[in-house]
């Protein structure tokens, strides 16, 4: 018997109905529109819903999987992409005025990837404009609304990804990731986010932000789940030359493990110096607990982290404006006004200060690798405080006052400048109510350690079962 | 530090980078420019003499070799 709801069940749970064929991918993908419909004019995840095409690749899902070909675990999943990955034949807007109208001639590697391996696309999500912001805030097609608080920001840039995922409005998503994007949001709404290494996952026809710095990512309700997704969006493309030819290991296997023989490391100096208590012992009774099933805490040093979001201001700004700058001069009225702010700030530095942050990297890559030579992840809050009201401008933590996209981004920019894989799950809520998010950060090309911590985090049930109030 | 000024900021952007600017652009560039002027000058502390850019961060092509 399918459920009643089956949008409320994980991709792993599903797919397994859907391979004994107790659930049709038809009647999985109708569910997730109905919703869709009922839902998105309030939640504001998508910018472009495909029904039709969810509905008929659907149903050429299940014509394939009755007649004895199917692809695996994704095979009739609906899944929902950022519209800054480019779909044939589909709008992709970038949450932009720019790019209100383009439809592209062809698919990224990644939504050809997830199409292959028979996912059902039923459309394309809010992001903050060009993916250049942390609060999800967006004009022009509306903010999604923060399924735990309505009044709250969603995270940013990847909102619309978080949001869907978190209301049920998507089995799965991508996020992209360039100073937090998947893991600002994920932690905001209390979801799964997965920045993987950089290399792992090709970025080919995925809009830039800043080359060097922008990850592709899954974004999902279980850790199994981004396993699952990571599995089939790994490994060497061509089109992508930073990609590489490593192996990509079979991350469902690495979940089975235990805890037992890792060490985790919390770089207290940096990561614990400015955030709220209630995040602050989260994170440590999270720890904790992870002793207890069998890992082993200690402290580390990262005495050097603290000027990567220098490093991280300057490769943004000079490589985002260096994207932009026919746009900037041919059509600067269409774009809103923070994200032309920033771009207007990155034509005004030098080039000496954008080498200096790339060679800054080199010297903390090395400073997080050594760290990692000792223990296997690192433990750090995704973000020094719960989503903050949408109309709040500036934060005050333990008594330092600044910008609230700087507290923000503060303790995830710093592994984009590394290039070190970074899984983010909840592992509690406030008092208020509203999720608080971890980091695990891991060996270069090391995901399935950091998803087998992850899911070990997952098993504390850190939500308490609880749902958001608007899902 | 100084603060950067808004004609110099409008000078280099029409003549040298030719967008077009208004003042609010500027006030908000500006505005960054200064917040992160001192963050920036602290990269000096690194030793960076020695240190190639990774002008496109490069990944290693093997698991960094660690204790499993």
């Amino acid at each position: 018997m399918p459920p009643a709801d089956p949008t409320r069940l994980s991709i792993a749970e599903t797919g397994e109905q859907i391979r004994r064929r107790s659930l049709s991918a038809t009647e999985l993908t109708r569910a997730y529109l109905e919703r869709i419909a009922r839902r998105d004019g309030e939640l504001r995840a998508y910018i472009t819903v495909c029904e039709a095409a969810a509905l008929a690749a659907a149903a050429a899902a299940d014509r394939e999987i009755a007649g004895g070909k199917y692809r695996g675990p994704l095979h009739g999943i609906p899944i929902a992409l950022k519209d800054l990955v480019m779909t044939r034949g589909v709008r992709t807007t970038c949450g932009a005025r720019i790019l209100k109208d383009w439809v592209p001639e062809t698919d990224a590697t990644v939504a050809a990837r997830l199409a292959e391996a028979g996912a059902i696309l039923l459309g394309k999500l809010n992001m903050h404009e060009f993916a250049y912001g942390p609060t999800g805030v967006n004009a022009l097609y509306g903010t999604p609304r923060n399924p735990w608080d309505g009044t709250r920001m969603p995270g940013g840039s990847s909102s619309g990804s978080a949001v869907a995922v978190a209301a049920g409005l998507a089995a799965g998503a991508l996020g992209t990731d360039t100073g937090g994007s998947i893991r600002i949001p994920a932690a905001f709404c209390g979801i799964v986010g997965l920045k993987p290494t950089y290399g792992r996952v090709s970025r080919a026809g995925v809009i830039p932000l800043a080359w060097s710095l922008d990850h592709v990512g899954p974004m999902t309700r279980t850790v199994t789940d981004a396993a699952l997704m990571l599995q089939v969006l790994a490994g060497r493309d061509a089109a992508d030359p930073s990609t590489v030819a490593l192996p990509v290991p079979d991350y469902q296997a690495a979940l089975r493990g235990d805890l037992c023989g890792l060490r985790l490391g919390i770089p207290r100096d940096f990561f614990f110096a400015h955030l709220e208590p209630e995040i602050r012992e989260a994170v440590q009774e999270t720890a904790g607990r992870l002793q207890s099933q069998g890992a082993a805490v200690e402290e580390v040093r990262l005495p050097r982290i603290s000027l990567a979001g220098a490093a991280s201001f300057a490769i943004m700004r000079a490589e985002a404006t260096a994207y932009h700058e026919s746009y900037l001069r041919s059509r600067p009225g269409d774009y809103g006004a923070d994200v032309r702010g920033r771009l207007m700030a990155g034509q005004f530095l030098p080039a000496t200060q954008y080498l200096k942050g790339q060679r800054a990297r080199q010297v903390l890559r090395a400073e997080v690798d050594a760290t990692l030579t000792r223990v296997h992840a690192l433990l750090a809050p995704a973000a020094p405080l719960p989503a903050p009201p949408l109309d709040l401008r500036e934060v005050t933590v333990e008594g330092v006052t600044q910008d609230v996209r700087l507290w923000i981004t503060r303790y995830t920019a710093p592994i984009n400048v590394t290039g070190h894989p970074v899984l983010a799950v909840p592992c509690g809520l406030t008092t208020g109510g509203l999720p608080i998010g971890l980091q695990i950060i891991g060996r270069h090309f090391d995901e399935a350690t950091i998803l087998r911590i992850g899911r070990a985090v997952e098993a504390q049930d850190p939500l308490g079962g609880r749902r958001p109030p608007l899902a | 530090m100084a603060p950067i000024s808004s004609d110099l900021l409008r000078a280099l952007s029409q003549e040298w980078s030719r967008i077009p600017t208004g003042p609010e652009d500027l006030a908000l560039a500006a505005a960054q420019l200064a917040a992160q002027q001192e963050p920036l000058a602290r990269l000096d502390e690194l030793d960076l003499l020695g240190v190639e850019p990774a002008t496109v961060l490069l990944p290693p092509q093997e698991v960094p070799d660690a204790p499993r």
